[in-house]
């Protein structure tokens, strides 16, 4: 990446409107920075320009460079009158994209990118509505590769898109372009799954329907989804999404932009694992010793059976767990739950190990410090210590690659360097024993990656001694790894209650019962403790054992809030309302014959109303406060749509 | 398998260039020469010597048109179908050679002699309209010419 002058800011003017840009800056960006759309295929924000399709031509009418040019390929410079209106250059873009149809199918109709196609918009916004040619279309293969992407290469107009991002941005090489003039072909060199865990990011960039999402394939128009911005729950990264859902049901999941955090892509995990959402065991009925009931009636049961359990064995055999997963919402209602009911313990992780490696993270993040993934991407020296990143935060892994691209060195400190799985494909990296081995101080932006998983090494000795370390150019930042979406939250929750990890609250025997909220527990941690309600969304085991089972809503079909990893909070959107997927249902029972309020399958809340509806039963009607109160009240008005809210810069 | 001599050699020319993806182009024409195309197992070869994925040297391969991914005759004809070429009279001369031969633009002749390629520009475009044979390139060509030069390999066998 060239560095340019920050200071110097070339003066433009396009359409009669004068821009000023950094140096640097593309005409086509100058243009879109005041809200001047240019068709473009090839070029995309963060694979940049590629020169390919030539639609994005402007006229410059004046200045340093004269007549039609390629606005994307062209930096902004001082004194440039630029005309994206002028007839020759529409008429240059009416004849490139009718060329670009040339060999395009008419399939639009059965085509799943139909109504999110760029091509298509573009198409007809350079009015080219009537095909001259008549002569015979090229035709390709397509190939099978994988269960998650479908290919139709004859729609294909060769902007490169796909193998930069592919083979460039992502580090793949087994997906690529072959031939050459009328016969390239993006593809695989034989069929067969795509290996990149970033592979799903083909669908997002392909400005036409080469590849689509084959999850969601001829389920439903863009304009018919249900979408809404959203966070992906997958890790502890918080990648922004647009969930799309139709009729009850989430179709697939988009990559959502945020410059600061993943910015244009998401890994296919969380694109393409959400099935558990629609699935036919999710519970979604209100249970009292396994018969069915509804919610109120199993809340008041609740009340009842907390009340006979703490006279029977008082408060402090009674632990209350949230969990990582949960929004931090649904977590706040669980300290407080905690409280009102003078409960033995909060807990919100299982494993002690984890809880303390996680408060130690979070603890160490102050002001300034915490990497998000963008200073990932831009930082020029990179320490991985005990973590698998394309297993525990495969975005991370992507950011570490953006910075090894633009010249970053990577190290991986410890003996633990087999676990670090990215650095074969993505990067490489040198592998150090300690950080002595590291030369921190030539480093203008360093980062350091940590893992907190149980299972791996502790690295807290090994990097506390960069906390504060003297000698270098600029202090260095951390990001930690942790284990949930919301596991910052929770330990931000944990330090304020006093929580405990439930293994070290169950070690004094004193525990009897606990009630969970979408806690996730290892079946031997919980054996022989009553489990006297549990909430989820998912079947989990606690959910089986539980005597009152109160299912809750996905984190789609819910307003919330997650804190990621940096201590960043954002605001994740009810995508859809819950409710048993109308495909599935009993044809002979739909529509449904009676009136009725709310969905099949749809009597159910957020953890966090559900808590605060047992709070409510507990105290009398009092009406309970919400969640985002008192030190959470600057969290209210998030924008889903912002950057986010960094917790740790606030102090 | 490639001869042990052939795979050091090989080995050698990919430590010398400065990238190893440098010295792809080189490597595809020896294995080329020795399994008289680039075979599925010479690609292969090619990706391990090279340390690049299957999928990276296809996309080689595939981009240049002197690398063979299906079997060819002994002799392979390029004739140029470039615009130069083509306002000279290339496609005139084209059709002659697939007279000729009795083949097909594309296809190999029964025997295993020649294979017939157009192909754009052989980067001789002063003197169109041009054909090259093997390594060796002809130009202006005309029909007659371009039977001799066959007539005269068809006597006298391979190369």
């Amino acid at each position: 990446m060239p560095i340019y002058n920050p200071k110097f800011m070339p003066k433009l003017i396009i359409d009669d409107i004068t821009v000023e840009v950094p140096e640097g800056t593309t005409v086509l960006e100058a243009a879109q920075s005041v809200d001047i759309p240019i068709p473009h295929f090839c070029w995309h924000p963060a694979l940049g320009k590629a020169g390919a399709c030539r639609v994005c031509a402007v006229k410059m009418l004046d200045g340093p460079v004269r007549g039609i040019q390629m606005s994307c390929m062209l930096p902004a410079q001082d004194g440039m009158v630029v005309s994206t209106t002028d007839p020759e250059a529409m008429a240059m873009r009416k004849g490139v994209i009718e060329w670009l149809m040339i060999n395009h199918p008419h399939d639009c109709p059965v085509c799943d990118e139909g109504g999110e196609c760029q091509l298509q918009d573009f198409t007809i916004a350079g009015g080219h509505g009537i095909r001259r040619y008549d002569g015979k279309k090229r035709t390709h293969t397509n190939q099978y590769l994988g269960e998650f992407i479908a290919h139709e290469m004859n729609r294909c107009i060769q902007c490169y898109r796909c193998v930069r991002f592919y083979q460039g941005y992502a580090g793949g090489t087994d997906f690529g372009v072959m031939g050459r003039a009328s016969m390239v072909y993006f593809g695989r060199q034989q069929e067969g799954p795509l290996d990149s865990p970033f592979s799903g990011n083909l669908v997002d960039i392909c400005p036409t329907g080469v590849f689509t999402d084959k999850t969601a394939r001829f389920r439903a128009r863009y304009w018919d989804y249900d979408l809404a911005a959203s966070v992906c729950p997958h890790c502890s990264l918080g990648c922004n999404i647009t969930p799309a859902a139709r009729y009850r049901e989430l179709l697939k999941v988009i990559a959502r932009r945020n410059d600061a955090v993943n910015g244009w892509f998401i890994c296919d995990r969380g694109r393409f694992a959400n099935a558990a959402v629609n699935a036919p065991e999710r519970p979604r009925q209100a249970l009292v010793d396994g018969k069915p009931v509804t919610v109120n009636e199993a809340l008041d049961v609740l009340v009842l059976r907390v009340g006979e359990f703490l006279e029977l064995h008082g408060p402090a055999s009674l632990a209350i767990v949230g969990s990582p997963r949960m929004s931090l919402e649904g977590n706040i209602m669980a300290a407080r739950l905690c409280k009102l009911l003078d409960a033995g313990a909060l807990s919100y992780v299982g494993d002690a190990v984890q809880a303390e490696r996680t408060m130690g993270a979070v603890s160490l993040l102050a002001s300034g410090n915490a990497a998000s993934l963008a200073d990932v991407r831009q930082a020029d020296l990179i320490v991985v210590a005990g973590c698998d990143l394309l297993e525990e935060a495969p975005m991370m892994a992507l950011a570490a690659r953006q910075a090894h691209r633009n010249g970053a060195r990577v190290f991986v400190v410890g003996d633990e360097c087999a676990l670090d799985g990215a650095r074969q494909e993505l990067y490489e990296s040198q592998a150090v024993t300690s950080l002595s081995d590291i030369p921190l101080t030539e480093a203008k932006r360093p980062v350091v990656i940590c893992g907190t998983h149980p299972k791996r090494p502790d690295t807290a000795p090994l990097m506390a001694p960069l906390f504060g370390k003297k000698g270098l150019q600029t202090p260095v930042k951390f990001a930690f790894i942790l284990d949930g979406p919301n596991a910052f939250g929770c330990a931000l929750l944990g330090r304020e209650h006093d929580a405990v990890p439930l293994s070290q609250a169950f070690a004094g025997g004193a525990i009897k019962g606990l009630i969970s909220f979408e806690a996730d527990l290892p079946a031997e941690l919980t054996a022989g403790i009553t489990v006297l309600a549990a909430t989820d969304w998912q079947p989990t085991g606690l959910m089986q054992r539980a005597e009152v089972v109160l299912p809750c809503t996905a984190w789609v079909e819910q307003d919330g809030t997650f804190i990621n990893n940096e201590g960043r909070a954002q605001r994740f959107k009810q995508v859809m309302r819950p409710g048993l997927p109308i495909k599935g249902l009993d044809p002979a029972g739909h529509p449904p014959r009676i009136h009725r309020n709310d969905a099949p399958g749809g009597d159910v809340a957020p953890s966090d109303r559900v808590i605060a509806m047992l709070i409510q039963r507990i105290t009398g009607d009092t009406p309970v406060d919400g969640p985002l109160s008192g030190r959470w009240e600057g969290l209210r008005s998030l924008d889903a749509d912002g950057e986010g809210k960094r917790l740790t810069d606030a102090a | 398998m490639i001869p042990e001599s052939l795979r050091q050699e090989l080995q050698r020319r990919v430590a010398g260039a400065v990238t190893p993806r440098e010295a792809a182009v080189d490597v595809m024409k020896e294995l080329q020469r020795h399994y008289g195309w680039l075979s599925d197992e010479a690609a292969e070869e090619a990706a391990g010597l090279l340390g690049l994925s299957p999928l990276q040297v296809e996309e080689l391969a595939t981009f240049y048109e002197m690398i063979y991914r299906r079997p060819v005759g002994r002799n392979v004809i390029h004739a140029c179908d470039s615009i130069s070429c083509w306002a000279m009279g290339g496609e005139t001369l084209l059709r002659h050679l697939e007279q000729q031969l009795g083949i097909e633009a594309g296809g190999t002749t029964r025997d295993g002699a020649f294979t017939l390629l157009p192909c754009p520009c052989l980067g001789n475009c002063g003197n169109g309209p041009t054909i090259m044979i093997g390594d060796r390139l002809f130009g202006p060509v005309s029909p007659e010419q371009a039977g001799i030069l066959i007539h005269e390999l068809q006597r006298h066998g391979a190369d």
